[in-house]
């Protein structure tokens, strides 16, 4: 499947799914444990290591994988130089980045297939109450494969838009049509999952 | 390919309507032979009775079997039964990956998911197109994507294949190679198409017009009657779009 799992091989990506989402769960709770700021280098350290560890391209491409925390980190640095309370924003800062740099390993490391089969293993007590695990699988597939395509119609639109209309931009009148292609290519994939067997439990 | 008999396709009464129209009007067909083409213009049902055929319209009044199996009551023998390769790829592809597409069918026949992913995988790699197991089936081209498709529909061996005008808009040598593929297919090939020449080679000819059907028999004497009306049709062709 598709998703930000890296294709650069670690050792990482060997270790089963659901012992590394176990294991993050268990560092999470021992980072939001640690009360001062100078131990909070610890775990922001010990990602960085791991990361390494993969290798100098790997780790470049974690740190990319960052970036959007950027803005929020910046934000806890404004603040607390605003109320001179240093030590707070290291102990803040320290466990975001260290907390989601090990979730992003975790992404990095694993693939999606085998993300969905630890959720559907986890999800399967809940049969009893009618939910249906592969089903849900089955509607994360779904939204990976529909999204690039209603993007794709939505530009299509937009093009057939400019290419009779004098304001380059198109207007508000493209969503209607883009919300009734997204049902007719829905009513389609119905009568393409029905034609090999149906929606599987 | 499970047996080298062709299973007859019996059509009883098939009437179906979309809102107040009626798109089929009592439909009595028994097909056995393996290369029958499907002609009619547009709108003139040929695509309907095809989704019919695959199992794919509930609200038809009548009954379709193939090889004694009502396909839409019992939708796991249809599996076996037919498949159905839609005009555009776009519309057939169901997941993200190529293996996954590919898998899909092959699971919902019943296979475990270790034997549906080797069947999977080979059926990919007797193609030539191994590296597509992990690559995004929306990053493909528009001839890759038919090619997909085709390759999802006969990893399942399905004993009647049903082509619904699958190439338009591919370049040539494109058409050509996936035609000649399918043509090699063993079981029974049921094509859908408005052009005479697709079909001119095969067993037996259907022409569809406005819901019934107006010429059957061998192509060589369907065709030209078609062509004649199609000539004189063409006249004042917008008269009834």
């Amino acid at each position: 499947m598709l998703s930000l799992t890296s294709e650069i091989p670690t050792p990482f990506h060997r270790v089963p799914a659901g012992a590394k989402l176990a294991l993050l769960a268990a560092a999470s709770v021992a980072i939001f444990a640690i009360p001062s700021p100078a131990l909070m280098a610890l775990p922001v350290i010990l990602a960085a290591l791991l990361y390494l560890a993969c290798g100098l391209r790997f780790a470049r491409q974690g740190l990319r994988a960052l970036r959007p925390l950027w803005p929020f980190l910046l934000l806890l640095t404004v603040w607390h130089g605003f109320t001179q309370d240093w030590g707070n924003g290291m102990l803040l800062g320290g466990r975001l980045l260290s907390t989601v740099a090990l979730a992003n390993l975790v992404t990095m490391t694993t693939r999606l297939e085998a993300m969905i089969a630890v959720m559907a293993r986890l999800l399967a007590p809940l049969r009893v109450f009618g939910v249906k695990p592969g089903r849900i699988a089955f509607a994360i597939g779904l939204v990976l494969r529909l999204t690039p395509t209603l993007l794709d119609r939505g530009r299509q639109l937009g093009l057939a838009w400019r290419a009779r209309a004098r304001r380059r931009r198109p207007g508000w009148q493209i969503v209607l049509p883009l919300c009734l292609t997204a049902l007719d290519d829905a009513d389609h994939i119905a009568d393409a999952v029905k034609a090999r067997g149906g929606i599987p439990d | 390919m499970r047996g080298t008999d062709t299973p007859a396709i019996a059509i009883r009464g098939l009437t179906c309507r979309l809102g107040d129209r009626e798109v089929l009007t009592g439909l009595d067909l028994v097909l056995q032979e393996r290369r029958i083409g499907i002609l009619g213009r547009n709108g003139s049902g040929k695509s309907t009775l095809a989704r019919a055929m695959a199992g794919l319209i509930d609200t038809i009044e009548g009954s379709i079997t193939i090889g004694g199996d009502d396909i839409r009551k019992n939708r796991k023998a249809a599996l076996r039964a037919v498949g159905i390769l839609f005009q555009n790829p776009e519309h057939q592809i169901i997941f993200p990956t190529g293996l996954e597409e590919v898998r899909f069918g092959l699971a919902q026949m019943g296979h475990s998911k270790a034997e549906a992913t080797r069947l999977a995988r080979e059926a990919l790699a007797r193609f030539g197109r191994a590296s597509w197991a992990e690559r995004s089936t929306a990053a493909l081209s528009q001839g890759q994507k038919h090619l997909l498709c085709v390759i999802s529909l006969l990893a399942m061996e399905p004993a009647v294949l049903i082509l619904d005008e699958p190439f338009s808009g591919l370049d040539i040598p494109t058409e050509r190679a996936l035609r000649r593929v399918l043509e090699d297919y063993p079981g029974t090939l049921v094509q859908i198409t408005h052009d005479p020449q697709v079909i001119a080679g095969y067993d037996r000819a259907l022409w569809i017009d406005d819901g019934r059907v107006r010429g059957d028999g061998p192509p060589g004497a369907v065709i030209p009657d078609y062509l004649a009306a199609m000539t004189a049709e063409g006249t004042d062709a917008f008269a009834d779009l």
